[in-house]
């Protein structure tokens, strides 16, 4: 703040900035969002779900959407309570944002009428997409109905956001949800929950029950997707022993999916070797060769700490997928093209290979794997990851062997992910290198971190999220991994426990000091 | 903690684990060994021509992982945190300095005269690191600034988004095409002086020789900026302690902000000596070089100025030679720059130059 200048105008000139800041910038993320494609994305959607009968209310609703963001944006700056400055600071903002966008709109317009080719470097800037600013008219026309619009729209919006301060309706809302919350968790059934053991396990059994009943009605589509979902379930059950349980990041875990998978491949498969084992001596072999290639792997590498380990993974699964895709393996790998007719279990003679009785298999698996992670977690083992992740030093200082418990990690974890390759790979009938590529790994650590580190449930969770949802929203695949780059982020800041987070962690982070109810329970819980 | 905690330990069981670095030597040294006496003796497969060909091509490459991995350094030594998103700031500079070349040629600038053309050379270097210095400083002021007193892992985490975002929007905005970058004239990809080596001709282009040169130049401007500016010393300042560095009245946030611009401007001039010398970018272009950079960095020392420039030119020379050396078909040269990475990491965390790092910087 410079001293020689009249105060007043100073702050004149600050607060004009600050009013056309939130304006200028919510511009900016809608340009952004017209280069990324959002405003056909969304009409289609809207044109979808609401039978409507154009594409440009959608598109027009996005981009009204994030007018009205920018001014409620410059709300938040108004000082005092005087409806004048709330009406400046919405005009400020709305004009800014206005004029940028009729600019955008009138210069992408006027290039389309000049018949210039834009998709040639900007792919999503189609003279259709475009037309759903412009909505066919002439360009300047456009630009004036969509500045005008926005400047209402963000108006509006800096309206609504400063009569919910003056008014205090965001403290009335928030108050009364959270009575409903707390009146939710008083109500019988909640607390029956949180209290009784038996509510807890019936639950849990009525929805095993209706899992494993399920699959039949399922259909081809249904137990396609759910299958792939309960895969990368067991995938990131295994992940969470390693980043969740024991803290220890790791950036190569499709390679022991690789290696579950090319197990079973190059071993039922006619080509390359023609062993054509049985599926059931295959399985067991492909679990144990994952798990001594975590071991292996995890001697030299396990001494280093944190992001170093993170990029020895990386490298490692980097070099698993180079190696199987290289032509100089072609023989002994199946090279780019990867293996194909891959063998899938039988019983008594009975092939087990639709998609109904994968999903069984990989229920099955996913029983089988948390039962045994929360086994160990709970165990003294468990409790030795925990400690390691919590501070390397003291544990190793309370005597715990580290390199041990992170070997055993790591192991464990790559069994899982050797499990998960083989169902992998005899369900597609086919292993192939990119299959096992780093976006694998990145994906199952995106859903674990966004499910919640350490917790069970959370990674259920996070799968269905990041695997289910884009299955179902197939429009949405193309925006999936930009969607995952940004939660990261976000998540990480605002929420970094994730969705549904283990006990454990929850209260570290919230600084509760306290252990949760367990010795009421115990004495309450039975009647 | 500077004396050697394992002297004063007592003595251990014998166990399996401590025989596992040593065999990895072993076979590690054993392979290479009989490669090269294969290769270099027995067959004999490569003329001295040949090996000119990989040097350079090995040096140039070396060039432009040298400053990326600069970057990468800079970041690691004053925050400690691995910048995941740093090729794909180079990515973004690469696209800036093609669109810039697109846009001269458009307007037929590009070809007009010699000067227009090396005018051109400049203002798409300007543009390139522009854009990476933007890219760099709101990845930062955005991802990792709110993060700054996480555990470890969360940023990083943070960066791992950046990098899905800053790709995946590259590749919504700009498609999955590949672009060739427009090159002026006088400066084709094919184009540049004659060496004899062994009685054979030998290319070296001018875009090659112009990337390393600016490497070079770009290396030694860093060099001089950490050292002998005020700027410098605050950033070594802020390195070494920063709270410390605050009590001194030092911006911290500052320091910082300014240490991702510059980080973001070497990365934005890579992308555009990439384009330029290899001619062909995509959205994913950064991934590969950013990794390896990240592999020169820890190659040289991570956090170490000098050890990145060392670390990118040597790991550029043995990506380069090394398949050749080793026999091994040219497609594996990534697997043998992941392999050096890994090998480095196992036998000398702390690098060619790196310091002795503490256990908290670890």
């Amino acid at each position: 703040m410079a001293t020689t200048r009249p105060a007043s105008q100073n702050e004149g000139t600050v607060r004009v900035r600050s009013f056309v800041a939130p304006g200028l910038l919510s511009a900016a993320i809608a340009i952004f969002a017209i280069l990324l494609g959002l405003p056909g994305l969304a009409g289609g959607l809207a044109q979808d779900w609401f039978d409507l009968g154009s594409r440009a209310f959608g598109a027009w609703a996005l981009i009204a959407a994030l007018a009205i963001w920018g001014g409620a944006g410059a709300a938040r700056k108004v000082e005092g309570r005087s409806w004048a400055g709330a009406v400046g600071s919405g005009l400020l903002a709305g004009l800014a944002h206005a004029l940028v966008m009729a600019a955008v709109t009138w210069g992408l317009g006027s290039l389309i009428e000049a018949g210039a080719d834009i998709r040639h470097w900007l792919v999503q800037l189609t003279p259709d997409a475009i037309g759903l600013l412009t909505l066919g008219r002439a360009a300047w026309q456009a630009a004036l109905v969509l500045g005008l619009s926005l400047l209402c729209a963000s108006f509006a919006g800096t309206m609504l956001s400063y009569a919910s301060r003056r008014y205090t309706w965001r403290e009335h809302i928030s108050g009364w949800l959270q009575r409903l919350g707390d009146r939710l968790a008083e109500s019988p059934p909640a607390q029956l929950l949180g209290k009784a053991r038996w509510a807890r396990s019936a639950l849990l059994v009525i929805g095993l029950v209706i899992l494993l009943a399920a699959p039949p009605f399922l259909g081809r589509y249904w137990s396609n997707t759910l299958g792939t979902v309960g895969i990368y379930v067991m995938l990131g059950l295994g992940l969470n022993v390693v980043v969740g349980m024991a803290g220890l990041l790791d950036l190569g875990y499709a390679a022991f999916f690789a290696i579950g998978g090319y197990t079973v491949a190059l071993l039922t498969a006619p080509q390359p070797y023609g062993i054509e084992l049985d599926f059931w001596v295959v399985l067991p072999i492909g679990i144990v060769l994952a798990a001594a290639a975590g071991v292996l792997l995890g001697i030299p590498v396990l001494r280093m700490r944190g992001d170093y380990l993170a990029i020895v993974t990386l490298g490692f699964g980097e070099i698993i997928r180079l190696l199987l895709k290289s032509d100089a393996l072609t023989p002994y790998t199946g090279g780019p093209q990867g293996v194909l007719a891959v063998g899938g279990p039988s019983v008594f003679g009975y092939d087990l290979t639709s998609q109904m009785s994968f999903l069984y298999f990989i229920i099955l698996g996913i029983i089988l794997v948390a039962f045994i992670t929360t086994r160990i977690r709970s165990s003294r083992v468990g409790r030795a990851w925990m400690a390691m992740r919590e501070d390397e030093d003291v544990a190793e200082a309370m005597g715990i062997h580290t390199l041990k418990y992170k070997l055993l990690a790591f192991a464990v974890g790559a069994a899982f992910a050797g499990l998960g390759g083989v169902i992998y790979a005899s369900r597609n009938k086919y292993a192939g290198p990119e299959d096992f590529n780093l976006l694998v790994s990145v994906n199952v650590l995106c859903l674990v971190i966004i499910g919640g580190m350490g917790s069970i449930p959370g990674v259920v969770m996070g799968a269905i999220v990041l695997k289910g949802l884009p299955e179902v929203l197939r429009e949405l695949d193309d925006y999936r991994m930009l969607a995952f780059g940004a939660l990261l982020i976000v998540m990480m800041i605002l929420r970094p426990e994730g969705l549904w987070p283990s006990k454990r962690i929850r209260m570290e982070l919230s600084g509760a000091s306290e252990p949760p109810e367990v010795p009421d329970s115990a004495s309450e819980g039975r009647p | 903690m500077s004396d050697n905690p394992t002297q004063s330990r007592p003595k251990r069981s014998f166990s399996p684990a401590r025989l596992v670095r040593p065999i990895i030597g072993v076979v590690v040294v054993a392979f290479v060994a009989w490669r090269l006496w294969g290769v270099v003796y027995v067959e004999g497969a490569y003329g001295p021509e040949t090996w000119a060909r990989f040097a350079i091509s090995g040096l140039i490459l070396g060039g432009v992982y040298a400053v990326v991995a600069l970057g990468y350094t800079l970041v690691y030594g004053i925050l400690f945190m691995i910048n995941f998103a740093h090729g794909d700031v180079m990515m973004l500079g690469a696209f800036a300095g093609y669109f810039t070349l697109e846009a001269l040629d458009g307007s037929g600038l590009l070809n007009r005269s010699v000067g227009w053309s090396l005018a051109s050379i400049v203002i798409a270097f300007l543009v390139g690191m522009g854009i990476g210095l933007v890219a760099a400083v709101l990845l930062e002021r955005l991802a990792y600034r709110p993060l700054r007193n996480a555990p470890r892992l969360v940023p990083l985490i943070s960066a791992i988004g950046a990098s899905l975002f800053l790709e995946n929007a590259a590749q919504l905005v700009f498609g999955t095409a590949r672009h060739a970058y427009a090159n002026p004239d006088i400066m084709q990809r094919s184009a540049g002086w004659t060496l004899m080596v062994g009685g054979q001709e030998v290319l070296l282009t001018y875009t090659g020789a112009l990337t390393f040169v600016l490497s070079i130049v770009l290396m030694g401007g860093l060099y001089l900026l950490v050292k002998r500016t005020k700027m410098g010393k605050a950033m070594r300042a802020v390195a070494e302690d920063k709270e410390t560095a605050a009590l001194m009245g030092i911006d911290v946030n500052q320091v910082i902000a300014r240490a991702f611009a510059i980080s973001g401007a070497l990365a934005g001039a890579a992308g555009v000596m990439w384009g330029l010398h290899i001619g062909i970018i995509y959205h994913y272009v950064g991934f590969i070089p950013g990794i390896k950079a990240f592999t020169a960095a820890v190659l040289g020392g991570i956090g170490n100025v000098p050890g990145a420039m060392l670390g990118g030119l040597t790991l550029g020379m043995l990506e380069a030679l090394g398949p050749a050396a080793l026999g091994l078909p040219y497609q594996l040269k990534d697997v043998v720059a992941f392999s050096i990475l890994v090998l480095v990491l196992i036998f000398r965390p702390t690098g060619l130059l790196g310091e002795v790092l503490t256990e908290k910087k670890m």
